[in-house]
């Protein structure tokens, strides 16, 4: 059964094809990367699944109700939370307040939300920095604050664009195992990546889209080995 | 998160102002600085804890200075009345001006509201038959209470006390509850707030809302204690500038900052006026430039707002980027 399903989505923006025709399941418990080069739509998909951008067709849903024209709060709301990109924290408040803002949306009570953001903040290595403002951080860090403030609001499927894209090399192994950890905590994951090594690592599956087709879907390894995803993208020097 | 009693320590002067002080003078400088701190307050509320940068704010306090005037003088309604009728209106437009910050952002929002105070102006100074136009309305006074006729101003005092302190209570409530912490997240990033679940838009329109109903109780209290409602006094652009600077030079989205801003300004103003006021025509507006002077360089000295210089210089540690 499949938890989040994304079915035949199509995005133009003017004459720009973004998403053609896109569709794949994430099954509950399952980790699924995306690849594809730059302009791909890996991003857009990311917009449209979590609300802020509306499909000219196609659906998205969630264990069977639809997200699809939903707000972006209220399909937060209903389970699917993100990350950004383009690192998003609020820089003028405190590290701990950026993740209290993601424990509020399920909670009313602001104590229990600081005490859960302390936890939080612990399990992604950040406790220490919990009273600096966010601006503060470096762009690991910044990372590991997203993450936290998005498993705050304890999301049934997290999306999380581009792990490891920014970050000095030393800092990619603990954030890989960061995610491996919440995989193995039973959370439902659907990935973009541009490490090759990290995707193939951690991702059980892998939908490989390009100029906005899905052209690949199924295991690393197959993936990887697909004739179409090598000339698009991985080259052929990936192969030898 | 600042402690609280630099503000307990504000009201509890305020308060024990009337026991010392009997100078008429002094009184209504007390009672113009607490009124001027709750419409910079009010103002806060949008334009400091929501990040909606208001510069027409004067329309919501003239809303609330007209309602009450006009109710009390045409049909002899009770000014609480008029407050409650002034305080709706203003909540009626301030979720027009939400919708409208939804919309428009940053600058654009900025100069809708000034708009948007304009076009109030013009009603008002127009429409001879019920409003009298720009000759404006005197309030006339009736003693008592319930019609706002009070001759001894302590008590005015202590009214505008209570007005003052609710606002800074409104505040601290933005400071410290789940829509406090939600609400400082939309003014940081509007879109990584809706990420997390945070009904952003209805947030936004309800803080403008609340800070335009707020403003207009301020506008009515303001017409009836100084007895006359002039158009192009309470709907003008230097009104809104004034609720916007008192609040940006005490501290803005601080709960105290506004009223440390307010009465710097209505120390300054009144205390500049009184001494060069009258003299000579050749230093005939020198206070106006020795304000200004002034104003330019508490900004240089302490851009985050009075609050926060205070909490520096007072205290010894770096206010941003390290822990309290």
């Amino acid at each position: 059964m499949s938890l989040l399903s994304v079915a035949g989505i199509t995005k133009r923006f003017g004459g720009i094809t973004a998403n053609r025709d896109v569709s794949f399941d994430v099954a509950s418990g399952e980790l699924v990367g995306i690849i594809g080069p730059n302009g791909s739509g890996k991003s857009t998909l990311f917009e449209i699944i979590s609300g802020f951008y509306r499909p000219d067709a196609g659906e998205v849903r969630l264990d069977g109700g639809s997200l699809t024209g939903l707000s972006p709060d209220r399909v937060c709301r209903l389970g699917v939370a993100r990350t950004f990109q383009k690192l998003r924290p609020f820089a003028g408040l405190t590290v701990v307040d950026n993740v209290m803002v993601g424990a509020l949306t399920r909670t009313h009570d602001v104590r229990h939300a600081r005490a859960r953001a302390r936890d939080l903040l612990d399990r992604v290595g950040l406790a220490e920095k919990a009273d600096a403002h966010a601006r503060t951080l470096s762009t690991g860090q910044r990372k590991r604050l997203e993450l936290a403030r998005a498993l705050a609001t304890e999301p049934r499927v997290l999306l999380l664009d581009e792990v490891t894209g920014g970050v000095d090399q030393r800092s990619i192994p603990g954030l890989v195992q960061l995610v491996r950890d919440l995989h193995r905590g039973g959370l439902t994951l659907l990935v973009i990546e541009h490490n090759m090594r990290v995707i193939t690592a951690v991702a059980q599956r892998i939908v490989a889209l390009y100029l906005g087709e899905k052209i690949a879907d199924g295991t690393p390894d197959a993936v990887t080995r697909d004739r179409r995803v090598v000339d698009a993208y991985l080259g052929q020097a990936y192969t030898q | 998160m600042r402690g609280t009693w630099p503000a307990v320590a504000f009201f509890a002067a305020a308060a024990l102002g009337p026991i010392v002080v009997r100078d008429a003078f002094l009184l209504d400088g007390l009672i113009l600085i607490l009124l001027w701190g709750a419409s910079a307050a009010a103002w806060n509320v949008a334009g400091g804890y929501a990040g909606q940068l208001s510069l027409g704010h004067a329309a919501f306090f003239g809303l609330g200075a007209y309602s009450a005037a006009l109710l009390g003088t045409r049909w002899g309604v009770s000014p609480w009345i008029g407050l409650l009728v002034g305080a709706g209106l203003a909540t009626a437009f301030g979720f027009i001006l939400g919708f409208l910050s939804n919309r428009l952002r940053g600058p654009y929002f900025g100069l809708a509201t000034i708009a948007f105070s304009q076009v109030l102006l013009i009603v008002a100074s127009r429409w001879r038959g019920f409003t009298s136009g720009s000759e404006g309305i005197p309030v006339p006074f009736r003693p008592g209470l319930w019609t706002l006729g009070m001759a001894d101003k302590r008590v005015w005092v202590y009214l505008v006390l209570l007005l003052a302190a609710l606002l800074y209570l409104v505040q601290l409530y933005l400071e410290r509850s789940r829509r406090g912490y939600q609400l400082a997240a939309v003014r940081e990033d509007e879109d990584a707030a809706l990420s997390l679940g945070v009904p952003a838009r209805r947030l936004k329109v309800a803080a403008i809302a609340v800070s335009a109903a707020l403003t207009a109780v301020c506008g009515t209290l303001w017409a009836q204690y100084v007895g006359f409602v002039d158009p192009f006094y309470v709907f003008s652009v230097d009104l809104s500038v004034r609720f916007c600077l008192a609040a940006i030079l005490g501290g803005i989205g601080t709960p105290l900052g506004p009223f440390l801003g307010a009465a710097l300004i209505t120390i300054l103003e009144t205390s500049l006026r009184a001494r060069f006021g009258g003299i000579g025509a050749g230093l005939v507006g020198i206070y106006l430039i020795i304000y200004g002077v002034v104003l330019i360089v508490t900004m240089r000295f302490a851009p985050q707002g009075l609050l926060s210089w205070f909490g520096e210089h007072l205290r010894r540690r770096p206010l941003l980027g390290t822990a309290p």
